[in-house]
């Protein structure tokens, strides 16, 4: 099913339509291997729905969506989500600890992992280790998303989708999280689409943006 | 019989007129809640006043009928009747939920596999006797409850669906199935589903004095016979309240997801 020379995501002449109003209409874009790709544009124009529909979560108007060069709609959606990650604007969490959060993602597909493989993923995410027992729901915002990070990482996706990564958090945090992201981007080989309202923000993470107001949105 | 019910209707015994009277006064309380309901927007009014006539009704019906019914030894007529029980409950359930699509294509199986099974598993094993008397009654305590947890099950599936709605596609995007999904929603309401009758169970004969018990000592059972049939209805209301439950929610969530595992619930207020 993997074809090493497509794209791993790449979307053709997407168009998303509620109520008979025009989200967005004939949006496509590609996606490199190790590329980090920034999409921005106004809030309510359909950045977030681009990414739940990259990962088979709502379905399209019209247009359509390549994985690894295979049309999503032939992927078993549970696989399809393994690979391709999302991580959404505002960091939810299960209920119980970090620890039970971190393992939930592994444990619903079967894999086993280490207390070292779990300390080193919150250690890449800049959270200590003492945060393993600590409830979930109870941390500040950032920890949050730095939980939700390295919920997401711990499958190695092939491709990660970051929705507003630090639009919910203070200033001081969404610099600290931009430093960690990028860490991350440049430390892992993955693709990485990322969508953020702040172009400032996107230039940031990558030289190569796309305005989803381009395409109607 | 029907001769039986129009000399019961033109010549009142005694005791009808007071129970009729009594009837009438209990109305009171039905018109309390009605009121209570109003003013605290609990929204009950309509299904209670509904449910009070409709009830009044089906369960004389029900008296009329009981002696022929307590006297089957017919199996198939016990379990057919049983069957017709079953779905009434799953309807009564599915109507009581109207908001939610689908709910009766999940409470009719699960109700009717889980209650009849329990049924046809404790006359096999000579728990229950094999006569109506027994297996209508206890039968029908074991239907009624399993309606019971549907209802709690598939409603808090449901609303959860639209509450926590980042949480759940949290879930599916870590590449959740729906039921992994929604797996502690499920098991959270089974357990709050059982756990009127666990207390029940656990204050037995201390606080609470069961119908089935007390309906058997009137009826001229010895006592200690009707408190060993009031123990055994529980764990049979527990394993058929259980098997129906992951019966219903299993099948109701293929109407709260799709092929595609999109969520087919709508956000709230919508």
């Amino acid at each position: 099913m993997t074809a090493t020379t497509a794209h791993p995501l790449e979307m053709k002449q997407l168009s998303m339509s509620f109520d008979e109003r025009i989200i967005f209409r004939d949006f496509s874009m590609a996606l490199n291997h190790e590329e980090t790709l920034g999409l921005t544009g106004p809030s309510g124009r359909g950045k977030s729905t681009i990414l739940r529909i990259a990962i088979n979560l709502i379905q399209p108007t019209s247009g359509e969506v390549l994985f690894q060069g295979e049309n999503i709609q032939s992927y078993d959606p549970r696989e399809l989500r393994r690979r391709m990650i999302l991580v959404p604007q505002r960091a939810s969490m299960f209920p119980g600890t970090v620890e039970e959060n971190l393992l939930w993602g592994l444990k619903i597909h079967g894999i086993e992992t280490t207390d070292k493989t779990l300390i080193e993923v919150l250690d890449e995410v800049e959270l200590e280790a003492r945060f393993l027992s600590k409830v979930a729901q109870t941390l500040s915002g950032g920890e949050q998303q730095r939980v939700s990070l390295a919920r997401a990482l711990l499958l190695e996706p092939e491709v990660l989708l970051l929705d507003e990564p630090t639009s919910a958090l203070d200033e001081e945090t969404q610099v600290a999280i931009e430093k960690t992201i990028n860490t991350i981007i440049r430390e892992r080989s993955i693709s990485v689409l990322i969508v953020t309202h702040d172009k400032l923000q996107a230039s940031r993470f990558t030289s190569r943006i796309l305005d989803i107001s381009d395409f109607g949105g | 019989m029907q001769l039986d019910i129009i000399n019961l209707i033109l010549n009142p015994p005694p005791e009808l007129i007071d129970a009729f009277f009594s009837y009438l006064v209990g109305l009171i309380l039905v018109v309390i809640i009605v009121l209570l309901s109003k003013w605290q927007g609990i929204g009950v009014e309509d299904k209670l006043l509904i449910g009070t006539i409709r009830g009044t009704i089906q369960i004389i019906l029900m008296a009329l009928v009981l002696e022929i019914i307590f006297e089957l030894k017919d199996m198939v007529l016990i379990f057919g009747l049983l069957t017709i029980m079953s779905i009434f409950a799953a309807h009564t359930a599915a109507s009581n939920l109207d908001e939610i699509p689908g709910v009766m294509k999940a409470t009719l199986p699960g109700i009717t596999i889980g209650s009849l099974f329990v049924m046809f598993l404790c006359v096999i094993l000579g728990i229950v006797e094999p006569v109506g008397e027994y297996i209508i009654p206890m039968g029908g305590m074991v239907i009624g409850n399993s309606m019971g947890l549907s209802s709690l099950a598939l409603e808090r599936m449901w609303s959860n669906a639209q509450k926590q709605r980042d949480l759940l596609e949290t879930a599916l995007a870590l590449g959740a199935s729906a039921y992994q999904a929604l797996d502690l929603t499920i098991k959270e309401s089974v357990k709050a589903g059982l756990l009127p009758n666990l207390n029940r169970y656990a204050a037995l004969g201390i606080v609470t004095i069961p119908g089935l018990m007390s309906g058997m000592i009137i009826g001229g059972m010895l006592p200690v016979v009707a408190a060993l049939y009031q123990v055994i209805v529980f764990p049979m209301i527990f394993l058929g309240s259980i098997i129906n439950a992951l019966i219903s929610s299993r099948i109701f969530l293929g109407q709260m997801f799709n092929d595609r595992l999109q969520i087919m619930v709508p956000p709230l207020g919508e």
